[in-house]
């Protein structure tokens, strides 16, 4: 095919024709809404980018109340267990004080039923010796021994609580001392004398004898009755006894 | 040569000027190219592409991303023309498939008129760029002495140009055609698919010529900026 000028002018037209037709049908539309859509994503780039701010500066500032939160909780609960730690204290102290005075009063109750205990023990012990010795000496029973017991009750009748005594104060009660074996005037007469002074008065009681009571004497004014003889196994001697020591 | 031209039937005169074939086949060319482009982008849409839109987008895209490869920054100045010549001549070479038709590139007119225009573009970016004295001046480096070679230079790699493709594409068909009148029916198809490569490889590499032409012009005027 030849070189021909017309063709060569011509198709420089046409070149240069298409040109400006693809320019301004095709690449120029095509690069705007390129463009159009590359600033449409740089504008969402932006929006997201100012969201993650927004949800950063959200975050941190959750996160400082969070803390906020978490060091008002420790500030609570320390001051609980602080209120709870002297709460505790203070009622181990009420226990503590409760504690003392209960073992105290069962420390007293506990002496005081003691000294009971002893007490009726000693008794027990007294009535049991008092009673072991008036059948030891219910073998030994005789004038010597009445003797010896009415000197022991007349020596006995000044110990005598004054309250035992106002039967004898009396002037309506006949008073009687009953003997295992008769007593002689002296005897007789000291007896008048003491229950005389004890009375306050003159007295004039009516002596007796009766062998049941095997040695001793037995002295009634009333209702009142004083026993130191061998049957009512020396009831008023232990009642000295528990009382002299 | 043998083989039916539509287009011949419509060959006409307009007073001395003689309209032919590849004038109307490059008219033809005009015609398809700028209505696909007025009925594709008719339609754009910024939110919801189309995957036409897309296609075409991907098209403008890699055409700038590959002038902006070798000339970075003179992307958006070289696209029109330098996406032009990739586009019109690949629809030019794959033009002689069609039956009844003639690649217009076959045509060595056409082929030096798109050789000239690049020649008259290189020196129309850099004259744009610099202006007349810093463009010129570049033809006196790195000595003075070497103005003859780079005059030869201008005038051979245009030659080159133009003969390169109007060759390939002349000796492509021609050979279909010998092929065809020895072998008989269906018996050029591969060549015809040699065609299809070597059309896309001689657009691809005019184009890529014509851009290293001007980005190495408008490269040695920033060197001597930089100088």
């Amino acid at each position: 095919m030849e070189f021909d000028l017309t063709t060569f002018i011509l198709e420089v037209i046409n070149f240069l024709v298409l040109v400006w037709l693809l320019k301004r049908f095709f690449y120029r539309p095509v690069l705007d809404v390129i463009e159009k859509r590359q600033a449409a994503t740089a504008k969402t780039l932006a929006d997201a980018e100012t969201v993650r701010r927004e949800a950063e500066a959200l975050k941190s500032q959750y996160q400082a109340r969070l803390a906020d939160v978490d060091k008002d909780r420790a500030a609570a609960r320390a001051a609980l267990a602080e209120e709870i730690a002297a709460e505790r204290t203070r009622r181990l102290a009420a226990v503590e004080a409760e504690v003392n005075a209960d073992r105290q009063r069962r420390q007293m109750l506990e002496a005081r039923e003691r000294s009971e205990r002893e007490a009726a023990l000693e008794r027990e012990a007294l009535t049991i010796a008092t009673r072991f010795a008036s059948r030891f000496l219910d073998r030994l029973a005789g004038p010597e021994l009445n003797a010896k017991l009415a000197e022991l009750a007349l020596s006995e009748l000044d110990a005598l609580a004054p309250d035992k005594l106002d039967i004898l104060r009396d002037p309506g009660a006949s008073i009687k001392v009953v003997s295992a074996y008769p007593l002689d005037t002296a005897q007789r007469a000291a007896f008048t004398q003491v229950l005389g002074r004890l009375a306050g008065r003159t007295l004039a009681p009516e002596f007796s004898d009766d062998a049941v009571l095997k040695a001793g004497v037995c002295i009634m004014a009333g209702s009142w009755v004083l026993m130191a003889n061998l049957r009512d196994e020396l009831g008023f001697f232990s009642g000295s006894l528990e009382h002299g020591g | 040569m043998g083989k039916p031209e539509f287009l011949e039937l419509l060959v006409f005169h307009l007073g001395p000027l003689h309209v032919g074939v590849t004038v109307l086949a490059t008219w033809l060319l005009m015609i398809l190219l700028a209505g696909f482009a007025w009925l594709g982008t008719r339609h754009l849409s910024v939110d919801a592409p189309s995957r036409r839109q897309t296609m075409l987008e991907g098209t403008v895209l890699a055409l700038q991303q590959a002038i902006e490869d070798t000339a970075p920054g003179h992307a958006a100045r070289l696209l029109p023309f330098i996406g032009t010549l990739w586009l019109f001549i690949a629809a030019a070479n794959l033009m002689g498939l069609v039956p009844g038709l003639r690649s217009p590139t076959g045509d060595l007119s056409l082929t030096v008129a798109l050789a000239l225009l690049v020649f008259a573009s290189v020196h129309w970016f850099g004259i744009r760029i610099d202006g007349w004295r810093t463009y010129l001046r570049h033809y006196l480096d790195p000595n003075p002495i070497l103005l003859p070679f780079h005059l030869l230079g201008e005038v051979t790699r245009t030659l080159a140009l133009a003969v390169r493709l109007f060759g390939n594409m002349m000796s492509l068909e021609m050979a279909a055609l010998l092929v065809l009148l020895v072998a008989g029916f269906l018996a050029p198809i591969p060549l015809l698919m040699l065609h299809i490569v070597e059309a896309l490889v001689q657009a691809y590499i005019f184009g890529t010529l014509a851009l290293v032409y001007v980005a190495g012009a408008l490269q040695s005027h920033e060197l001597q900026h930089e100088d």
